[in-house]
């Protein structure tokens, strides 16, 4: 970037390289994303050959009216089972990741997770409400198999369950019109221990249902359908496309309240809006799949170490990895014998073990630095 | 990431307990469903005629168009219901838990496809097994979610959640309505009520002791027959007097059973675990003076699978249960 | 330059300020502060700690609000005007500001360019041409490519210089802009911004500690005391050991050196 600058002139940088090379980047990872949906879409724990698939997104995707030489099963099993549910963890994925990245930088705070600030806590809290109430009282079992926007009572009672708890804990943290992030922490600590002992009596009090909260709270894809995509794709590309726009002013955040104030932003607005749209987006990702874990974390954070903190480039990036990183994940844990396991359980023993590798790099980085 | 963990941390101890005492799938000793209805099982012509419509033990109304000739089983007592219809050769899929069975139904189902483990089911694998019946577990050991999306895809799904033995001999009647198998079904089950008779008539005017039949004991937290469940009702029957547990969470306190003082205690749990025994009981702390430790009346029941599962061998779990309430009475 | 009859380029008018405090009394700060900046000014401001002058600033940059009197600038009220227009007219440079890891100084600088950003993705010609400009004015066109964690406290100083200069301020607000800067960093930094308001036509109002410095370098000084402007003008006229005195609680002497110039030194018995 040294610039030769005869006197008195002034010559531009040449910053408009870099945003032509982060494009490419970018977009070499969305082509490098479909393909990956494409071939999960592929695998799985029935064999379906490689010609039947592509046949049958070809005649279901595009319309191709090509002659059925595949079997039924076959497309039933990547139309209705395998496809939705690849759509359905990379929208998951990147809705995750890209929350998690606007949390960690909106709380200042690279372990933040885009359930710290009551998410995960308000969704379990509703999901284990829909699931265990109607056993404790039968008279609540109304709406039971139902369902409303495509998604059933236990998904719709999540969705408000985390979306409500974080206008809560927002509500509470706020004090003379301000939110301070360390009230906005210390409050969403507090809220999400309450709906967490009151998650753990429900699930006490359950009974049968017991297996099917903690599921939930470990995160699944099995669930995924046609209707709760349907549900859950326009809140979450909504939220992309105006988290993506927002990327200067996330940038600004990281310089202080103060001084992004004085630049030009206001402050105690951007801090509510980007809080919404990424709880917006993580409540519709919970809705759909429940409570998975370290994507929302470790891809922010790993992405961060790797490319930096501009969120121009970030921001995208971390909705690719995190969108990608979950298709895989689920592709690995549908392929467990006997019907898989939960997604979460498979994201929790790579990202721990990585989130440690990580820590431990960035701390011998650190005191590289300061030496 | 430290809400989550609280949440998790939280519930995995309460976790831990429910899956100690949810290990094989069988018979959830609690009562908790309003009971099944059965309705259109034809008593008199033997054949069934299709398309026929069928309310299952969910109360769902199930409709098949024609007799079934690839049947899932997702329960091991559905499994053994089928087998015992002669229906063993159309079973397409099978759950993983392959003990306990009789060795004819092991060699019929040994290289099956298997579609459910513990848990959700493999939905793929349904699938692709082409299934005209898939034959479910209720009280959510198979999941409803699973159930729905089943059905959804246009399975005929039959969920079987028999809470007592006239309702375990309804649902093989059920099943032979659905497998055009109502002769074989009318002959299993006479032969189940008449050994059940049979065990009512040698055990009638007996003192009936205080039983206590131990599911599971996890981490101070003991599992037993819930009130008004089937395994109550199963000793009842042999002849016994159940001490039970909570309907809901079949768990007893040690206080509430030491006050209860069971005259015998049938450790259904040794069956799995060879360090249950009569003398690791007797050094349980509190447990000594129970009337059963004093009287050396603690027994192991290696047939617990059998008490366990509500299918057409149940009638055998009831024998095992009344030879051991009243070891005289079967001299 | 300075006539009567211009709108200034920012006014306090009477401003009073009490910060809130909880549980207890108000602090009052501001007692009715008068103050006029036109355009073209170069003004340090002084006063004891607590006087109020970081507050001041922090009225004219639209992040405080005033309890009573009023505050304009560029002739409407600080309150009145939208946030991006009053960054593009007012830069601030704090006294304290963390600068994030991560970030070349160059994009650092770059996000000075904010209130003018006009392309949702990308930055124009224009931005790129302030940035360098921003960079050369405040000698810091070498740390372009460093992190901010290679800086000794002299190299932010620089770079926090051009994060506000990429602002392309009409006014600029320095606070304590030579804290934790050496003798010669905080000269060199001095000039500079007297030859940028020479250059650009900035206005400049410089939070200053150092007397002497600020008497070198301001032709206007003003004097906060007790909540209020003390003393306002010239140098000479303002910064005598009276004022001195009464304001900071030191005596100090005022002496004329060989070449001419004037010094205040500490007189300590």
């Amino acid at each position: 970037m040294r610039t030769a600058v005869a006197a008195g002139e002034a010559r531009p940088l040449r910053m408009g390289g870099s945003v032509t090379r982060s494009l490419v980047v970018l977009g070499g990872g969305a082509v490098l994303l479909m393909a990956l949906v494409i071939a999960a879409v592929g695998v799985g724990s029935a064999d379906v050959s490689v010609g039947d698939t592509a046949a049958i997104l070809a005649h279901r995707l595009l319309g191709l009216p090509l002659p059925q030489t595949w079997p039924a099963t076959a497309e039933t099993i990547i139309f209705d089972i395998r496809l939705p549910r690849v759509l359905t963890a990379m929208l998951v994925g990147g809705g995750l990741a890209m929350a998690g990245t606007v949390f960690q930088a909106l709380l200042r705070n690279p372990l933040a997770d885009p359930y710290v600030i009551g998410t995960a806590a308000g969704a379990s809290f509703g999901a284990a409400l829909g699931i265990a109430a109607p056993l404790v009282l039968p008279a609540l079992a109304i709406g039971a198999g139902s369902s409303l926007l495509g998604l059933g009572v236990v998904q719709l009672l999540a969705f408000g369950g985390g979306l409500g708890t974080v206008l809560v804990v927002y509500a509470v943290a706020r004090s003379a019109g301000r939110v301070q992030v360390i009230t906005l922490l210390l409050t969403g600590y507090a809220v999400s221990s309450v709906l967490a002992a009151m998650v753990a009596l429900l699930m006490f009090m359950s009974g049968r249902a017991l297996g099917a909260i903690f599921g939930w709270l470990m995160g699944s894809l099995a669930n995924a359908s046609w209707p709760a995509l349907a549900f859950a794709t326009p809140l979450l590309l909504a939220s992309f496309v105006l988290l993506l726009a927002r990327w200067r002013r996330i940038n600004l955040l990281l310089l202080g309240d103060a001084q992004a104030a004085s630049l030009g932003t206001d402050v105690e607005r951007e801090k509510l809006v980007l809080t919404l749209l990424a709880t917006l987006a993580t409540s519709a990702a919970v809705a759909v799949s429940g409570t998975i874990g370290f994507v929302g974390l470790v891809v922010p954070h790993l992405l961060r170490l790797l490319i930096g903190p501009d969120h121009r480039l970030l921001l995208p990036a971390s909705l690719l990895a995190g969108a990608g990183l979950l298709v895989l994940a689920d592709l690995g844990a549908r392929l467990v014998p006997g019907g898989g396991i939960p997604v979460g359980v498979v994201t929790a023993l790579i990202g721990a073990p990585f989130f440690l590798w990580l820590l431990r790099r960035s701390r011998l980085a650190r005191v590289e630095l300061s030496a | 990431m430290g809400s989550r963990l609280r949440v998790l941390f939280f519930s995995s101890l309460l976790a831990a307990l429910a899956v100690a005492c949810a290990a094989p799938p069988g018979i959830s000793p609690s009562a908790t469903l309003p009971s099944p209805s059965l309705a259109a099982t034809p008593s008199t012509p033997p054949e069934t005629s299709y398309p026929v419509t069928l309310t299952d033990d969910a109360g769902r109304s199930v409709t098949l168009d024609g007799e079934p000739r690839r049947i899932i089983s997702l329960a091991p007592s559905n499994t053994e219901i089928a087998c015992a219809l002669d229906a063993c050769g159309e079973l397409a899929g099978v759950p993983d838990y392959k003990v306990g069975y009789p060795n004819d139904v092991l060699a019929a189902i040994k290289d099956l496809p298997v579609v459910v483990s513990f848990g959700p089911v493999d939905r793929e694998a349904i699938v692709a097994a082409r299934p005209d019946l898939i034959l479910a577990a209720g009280n959510e050991l198979t999941p409803s979610t699973d159930i729905t999306a089943l059905a959804d895809l246009g399975y005929p799904v039959l969920v079987l959640y028999p809470e007592s033995l006239d309702e375990v001999s309804a649902d093989i009647e059920l099943v032979g309505a659905a497998l055009n198998a109502q002769a074989e079904a009318a002959q299993v089950t006479s032969d189940m009520a008449d050994r059940v008779a049979a065990v009512e008539t040698a055990v009638a005017g007996m003192d009936q002791p205080r039983t206590f039949y131990e599911v599971s004991i996890f981490e101070g937290t003991i599992y037993t027959a819930g009130e008004d469940s089937f395994l109550a009702s199963l000793i009842e029957t042999a002849g016994g007097a159940p001490i039970t547990g909570d309907a809901k969470t079949t768990a007893i306190s040690l206080e509430d059973l030491v006050t209860a003082d069971p005259q015998l205690i049938l450790l259904g749990d040794a069956a799995y675990d060879s360090t249950i025994t009569a003398k690791s009981v007797g050094k349980r702390q509190g447990w000594s003076g129970m009337a059963a430790v004093k009287d050396d009346r603690v027994l192991p029941l290696p047939e617990d699978i059998l008490i366990t599962r509500p299918g057409p061998r149940i009638v055998d779990g009831l024998e095992a249960l009344a030879r051991a309430i009243h070891p005289e009475a079967f001299e | 330059m300075t006539t009567a009859v211009a709108t200034p380029l920012a006014s306090l008018r009477d401003v009073q300020f009490s910060y809130a405090r909880h549980g207890r009394e108000p602090l009052d700060v501001l007692r009715g502060v008068d103050l006029e900046l036109q355009a073209g000014e170069l003004v340090a401001l002084l006063g004891a700690n607590g006087s109020g002058k970081t507050t001041l600033l922090r009225l004219l940059s639209g992040a405080l609000h005033a309890g009573a009197g009023a505050v304009m600038v560029a002739g409407r009220p600080v309150g009145e005007w939208p946030r991006l227009a009053l960054a593009q007219r007012v830069a601030v440079l704090p006294q304290h500001m963390e600068l994030p890891e991560g970030f070349r100084v160059a994009e650092l600088v770059a996000m000075g360019r904010a209130p003018h950003a006009r392309r949702l993705f990308g930055s124009t010609a224009e931005d790129e041409l302030a940035v360098e400009r921003a960079l050369r004015d405040a000698n810091a066109v070498d740390l372009a490519d460093r992190y901010p964690h290679e800086l000794s406290g002299g190299e932010r100083q620089r770079v926090l210089v051009a994060m506000a200069l990429a602002q392309e301020p009409q006014l600029l607000l320095l606070d304590e802009p030579t804290l934790h800067l050496d003798l010669a960093h905080q000269v060199s930094l001095l000039q500079r911004l007297r030859r940028l308001h020479a250059q650009r036509g900035l206005t400049v109002l410089a939070v200053l500690h150092d007397v002497n410095l600020a008497a070198a370098f301001a032709p206007r000084v003003v004097l906060l005391d007790g909540g209020r402007v003390a003393a306002d003008g010239a140098p000479d006229d303002v910064l005598t050991p009276e004022a001195l005195a009464q304001v900071f609680g030191v005596r100090m002497e005022a002496v004329t050196t060989e070449s001419g110039a004037r010094s205040l030194i500490l007189s300590l018995d």
